[in-house]
């Protein structure tokens, strides 16, 4: 499957992916619509910013996911050719998922006691922060393993 | 055509059966249950106590996926021996099963304390959807209800119990709740949490009786002093539920001991879940670390064993996450510093904030998170893998700790910055 | 090409393949690279006023940044980004205000022997609103007087600026109640930008209240002392005919093009290429003739003055240069492309900047002096004629499209369009609103951008509001952009409006869309609206009035300094897509809602064209409703 990587060099922590992850994620998926809607979306990308270099990161969709072994409340399947599934409804927010996660991928978004999560954009099937980024730092690739 | 048979419907038992049809579609697979319902989320019933969620949310796996899997489900059936010299699974009414691997996945029960009166109407372990809809069931009668232990299990139930307008005294003998997977700086946020929202904890004393006609309807403290409630939550912990183990030949200590690929001391029996004792790599030997997350991948191992794929599995560690009143903990491994261990930690109380790493030897042995529990599984997965983080120790506490902080750290880890 | 392929009128849409084919980038490529523009940019709350940032808001995460390192907040931060850019566009008319002055100056004083003083009528106004003694002297004499007065009041400090006087009793008292009534024109600029340095005014509402003083310094003040300067000394505009889109350009006559802003110098041009010593030397060089057509808004000043064709609006301007037969463009300021220049080195196109306040790199600098205005402008124009023989017969394609327009509706000429020569009065229009034939008026003015529709949002929007017995006044690219799909005729009254709007166009004898001339000429709008309200009947203070304006596709920074003068003034203004605002709760809605109870004027922010238009009428039915007026005729 494809999976997100990022070229830590080129990312300039413009924060791109984190507006666009969240107008994506967004019920209206319009900035303006956005940024005033009751409980704004959360983006599931996070820049994370070093001394010279930048550090995106979201749910790497990996394959030994200990977060679906530790979800109580079965939320979470591991498809091999989708990757994480997360169904939303079923989440309570124990956070056990943020617990697990050995890459710190997933955050927890008390608002609604549901976990934030990458889904690589299923609804377009093309990763916003990827297709957005404008210096090409975040790739969207065949799985390295 | 081999036959598994795996005592107890919940994690372990059900993740051994799914995976082991995944590897073997001819394999005969029969789970017993003594409850009467399909797999359920177990560790959803404070939520449900409390009204978080419904009853169709707890559901885990639902009937069809037992025949979709063609997993042989036999529920209230108890298993009364183990005769592992037949092989075969004695039921109470006598009935035997004949098994050519044997799991145990049959979990454990709420310790109950041996006062007067323990057996009551209105007094609940709190672990399965009985108690809870016992509990529910009485919520009308009920104004005030007593947690018996400062444990997670019954601090959930009094969550869940306030949270449908209950009075809730929780008794605790220590002075210091959660003493098994907290430290005091963090169990005393948890604390105050708990009070400012109603929930009075009443320390240094504990329950001597139950009284009432048949129904509880007080509790006796060995202080004298007597507190009516009409729900008595016992809170003091699980043991692993060995019966089974102990009269035919399957060595435990506290659980049933198991080697790395949860192997019990006979071949072809094996144990996960709650009920099994492992290997746990932050305490360096075995222990019964009951939990969700242990008993399912406890559960894979085995039927990675049963299927000759020989899994290793990496030992099982103790890990909670909690919310009381919108304050999230999550703890793992060793909380509370040992001598000859080291702490770091980060303390801002008044925003609730804390953060604290126990390491030894520059490993890390336990970690503990309040309110900012962001990231703290990058430090969960050092720990198993006992990797030297002395490279990155003084990183560890700052805000912005995150993935990237390992990038000089040799572990098994993917590649994700190119 | 991509998503953007399909927008713009035909003859845009041709030559953006016919750019594709030579291998050439205009502004719609640039657009799609720039694709997602910034989220904190178009949300207004990244600030770079400091080097203790750059810092910004972080409008989803709520464990990200909420205050800037100085503890500036999202509102502080929007509303102090804001008024810069109120201010840059208002300096940009102030500014141009003040070179109208100059060469009004030197034209009284004969030092300018290319200009006149036209209208001598409207010179003794404005002299005598200026406190110019006018009895008995000279229009030289009483121009470098008033010359002398205007200039004092862009260094003014103290009072109130001269222009506003006209407004409404009622809007004057509410502006000196605000305390937004301008004191000076430059000092309110120097304000705002001393104000929102790090650590000087931290209140967003206040920051907000001299944002609509400086923009009001700008609409009574810079752009309407331009407007009337322009009228004075290059005659005041009369509907004429003339034509629009790039058709307008000819493959057999020497191609010039006048872009920029200032008529100083285009009009000037416009002059100087009827001089016959220069078509002389055309037809030598194998030519029949010179055209001279214009681009943005100061082919708007010599269209409604001149006739002058207009070959396109802002985004054509490279486009302009695709055909192959421009000569040479001379540009001065404002909504100019730095990539011009690179795109004529495609062809034998001479690029002259000509303002010392504009140098284009890649281009020509020929100074242009009052001074010597005419014979600077002949000898560029002999320099585009010698360059006609190096046009690259292989390289030329110039669109066919091009429409009729009328334009040059001035305040003035309203009166006798309404009233005849000796019966001015708006008093026809101001009946017509209130016995309902006639909702009210929208100014739909403003760019074309390429974000938005590239100027087709006006024509959706326009149609709808004609339909719906709005009368519609222009300027600027919005104009153009409806003059190139033939909406500015007659013709368009019995096509897209209204019965009650078409009886009135009937009787009077006008269009329905009133092309007022360029964007500086919004003033127009301003003291429109003075006369309706003086003509009575309908309020007594310009919030009163059911009038909207509306930028769809607004991209200058001069855009938004207009909005906030209409604003300020107490119009609703809608524009496309919103200012920077949207990071900034509170900010958004103070400039939305709050300041409504201010200066009865607010900001609405709708891109599509259908809910413009229906905001637009709400509006003016809510505004109908509370002078009591009677309801449509026809609905």
């Amino acid at each position: 499957m494809k999976k997100l990587y990022y070229n830590s060099k080129k990312c300039t922590a413009c924060k791109t992916c984190e507006i666009v992850c969240a107008i994506g994620h967004s019920p209206s998926k319009d900035l303006y619509t956005a940024v005033l809607e009751e409980n704004v979306a959360l983006p599931s990308v996070r820049v994370y910013v070093g001394q010279e270099e930048n550090y995106p990161m979201a749910c790497r969709h990996c394959q030994d996911h200990p977060c679906v072994q530790a979800c109580i409340a079965a939320a979470l399947k591991y498809d091999p050719q989708e990757g994480l599934l997360f169904d939303q409804e079923k989440c309570v927010g124990c956070w056990m998922c943020v617990m697990v996660c050995p890459y710190g991928a997933v955050r927890p978004d008390f608002r609604d006691s549901k976990s934030v999560r990458c889904d690589l954009c299923v609804d377009i099937k093309d990763p916003r922060c990827a297709k957005n980024c404008p210096t090409k730092a975040i790739l969207y690739v065949e799985e390295k393993r | 055509m081999k036959r598994v048979v795996i005592i107890g419907n919940s994690a372990a038992g059900i993740s051994c059966a799914e995976a082991l049809r995944k590897k073997d579609k001819e394999i005969k697979i029969t789970i017993l249950s003594r409850e009467d319902y399909t797999g359920y989320n177990r560790c959803l019933i404070s939520y449900y106590l409390a009204g978080d969620i419904k009853e169709d949310k707890l559901v885990y796996k639902p009937k069809k996926f037992y025949s979709e899997n063609d997993i042989e489900l036999l529920l209230n059936q108890k298993a009364g021996r183990i005769d592992s010299k037949k092989n075969q699974v004695v039921l109470e009414d006598k009935t035997r099963i004949d098994y050519d691997y044997l799991v145990l996945a049959c979990g454990a029960s709420p310790k109950l304390p041996e006062i007067k009166g323990i057996h009551k109407k209105g007094v609940f372990g709190f672990r399965t959807i009985s108690d809870a809809k016992g509990m529910l069931e009485l919520l009308p009668i009920t104004q005030t209800a007593c947690v018996l232990g400062g444990g997670l299990i019954g601090l959930k139930a009094a969550y869940g119990l306030k949270k449908r307008k209950i009075e809730v005294k929780v008794i605790v003998k220590s002075s210091q709740i959660l003493s098994q997977i907290l430290d005091k700086e963090s169990a005393e946020m948890c604390k105050r949490r708990l009070v400012e929202n109603g929930i009075e904890i009443v320390s240094g004393s504990q329950a001597q009786e139950i009284i009432g006609e048949g129904d509880c309807r007080a509790v006796k403290l060995d202080s004298g002093k007597v507190i009516a409630a009409s729900i008595v939550v016992v809170g003091k912990g699980v043991k692993p539920n060995i019966e089974l183990a102990e009269d035919s030949g399957i060595k435990f200590e506290e659980g049933v001991l198991v080697d790395d690929y949860m192997r019990t001391n006979i071949p072809n029996i094996y144990a996960a879940g709650d009920i099994a004792q492992s290997y746990d790599p932050i305490l360096e030997k075995t222990a019964v670390n009951a939990l969700w997350p242990n008993a399912i991948e406890q559960g894979l191992i085995v039927a990675a064993s049963i299927s000759g794929e020989n899994k290793k599995y990496p030992g099982s560690v103790g890990m909670n996450s909690v919310e009381f009143f919108g304050l999230p903990v999550i703890s793992f491994g060793i909380t509370k510093t040992p001598d000859g261990f080291e702490e770091i930690a980060l303390k801002d109380i008044r925003q609730d904030i804390y953060r604290k790493i126990v390491l030894k030897n520059n490993v890390i042995k336990g970690a503990v998170f309040v309110k900012k529990i962001e990231n703290i599984g990058i430090l969960l997965k050092l720990a198993r893998l006992k990797v030297d983080v002395s490279g990155i120790k003084d990183k560890l506490l700052r805000p912005d700790f995150n993935f990237s902080f390992t990038k000089d750290l040799q572990y098994d880890k993917e590649e994700v910055y190119i | 090409m991509a998503e953007n392929k399909f927008y713009g009128d035909s003859a845009t849409q041709e030559m953006r393949q016919v750019a594709e084919d030579l291998g050439i980038q205009t502004v719609w490529d640039r657009e799609l690279l720039q694709q997602p523009h910034c989220g904190f940019g178009l949300l207004g709350i990244c600030c770079k006023n400091c080097n203790l940032g750059p810092c910004r808001i972080d409008p989803f995460n709520p464990n990200g940044p909420k205050l800037g390192v100085c503890g500036a907040d999202a509102d502080v931060i929007a509303a102090r980004n804001l008024l810069r850019h109120i201010t840059a566009g208002s300096a940009c008319h102030n500014d141009h205000g003040r070179e109208l002055t100059k060469a009004f100056k030197l034209a009284a004083q004969g030092k300018a022997p290319g200009y006149q003083i036209t209208d001598e009528s409207k010179l003794k106004v404005l002299a005598q609103e200026y406190g110019v003694k006018v009895e008995g002297r000279s229009p030289q004499d009483i121009a470098v007087d008033l010359a002398d007065r205007i200039f004092a009041e862009y260094g003014q400090q103290e009072g109130e600026l001269v222009l506003i006087q006209r407004a409404p009793k009622k809007t004057k008292e509410m502006w000196r109640k605000l305390g937004i009534m301008p004191r000076g024109i430059d000092r309110e600029v120097v304000e705002a930008l001393a104000r929102t340095n790090m650590g000087v005014d931290n209140d967003y509402r206040s920051l907000m209240r001299h944002g609509m003083r400086v923009a009001l310094s700008d609409g009574w003040g810079g752009s309407m002392i331009a407007t009337e300067l322009t009228d004075i000394l290059f005659r005041s505009p009369r509907p004429l005919d003339s034509r629009v889109n790039l058709g307008v350009l000819k493959y057999d006559q020497v191609n010039i093009l006048v872009h920029g802003h200032v008529p100083v110098l285009s009009d000037m041009i416009a002059q100087a290429a009827s001089d016959p010593e220069l078509i002389k030397l055309a037809k030598e060089k194998g030519a029949s003739g010179i055209t001279v057509a214009g681009i943005c808004c100061t082919a708007l000043e010599v269209l409604i003055r001149r006739g002058v064709p207009v070959a396109g609006n802002f985004l054509q301007q490279e486009l302009a240069l695709v055909t192959g037969v421009v000569e040479m463009l001379i540009v001065d300021l404002q909504c100019v492309m730095p990539s011009l220049p690179n795109i004529a080195s495609n062809f034998h196109t001479k690029v002259v900047s000509t303002s010392p306040r504009a140098h284009f790199p890649g281009s020509e600098y020929v100074e242009f002096k009052e001074e010597q205005g005419y014979e600077i402008a002949k000898k560029l124009i002999q320099t585009a004629i010698e360059n006609y023989p190096n046009r690259n017969q292989e390289k030329v394609h110039i669109p066919r499209a091009t429409e009729n327009l009328i334009s040059g509706f001035t305040t003035e000429y309203i009166f006798e369009m309404l009233g005849g020569k000796t019966l001015s009065t708006y008093k026809p229009l101001n009946d017509g609103v209130a016995m309902g034939r006639i909702r009210g008026v929208a100014g739909v003015v403003g760019c074309d951008n390429p974000k938005m529709q590239s100027g087709e949002t006006h024509i959706k929007l326009i149609k709808e509001l004609l339909k719906n017995d709005v009368l519609v006044v222009q300027t600027g690219c919005a104009a153009t952009a409806c003059g190139k799909e033939g909406l500015l005729t007659p013709e368009t009254a019995f096509k897209y409006a209204g019965k009650g709007l078409q009886e009135i166009c009937e009787a009077v004898g006008c269009p329905p869309i009133l092309h007022m001339g360029p964007c500086v000429d919004n003033s127009r709008i301003l003291t429109a609206c003075c006369e309706i309200v003086g003509a009575g009947g309908l309020g007594v203070g310009l919030d009163e009035l059911p009038v909207v304006g509306i930028a769809p596709e607004w991209m200058s920074e001069k855009a938004i300094a207009i909005g906030w003068y209409f604003v300020a003034s107490g119009a609703l203004v809608i524009f496309g897509q919103p200012f920077p605002v949207y990071g900034a709760k509170n900010m958004t809605n103070f400039v939305t809602k709050e300041v409504e109870e201010l200066t009865g004027g607010k900001w609405a922010f709708e891109i599509d064209p259908l809910k413009m238009a229906k905001i637009t009428i709400e509006h003016m039915n809510s505004k109908r409703k509370a002078l009591n007026l009677k309801p449509m005729m026809y609905q």
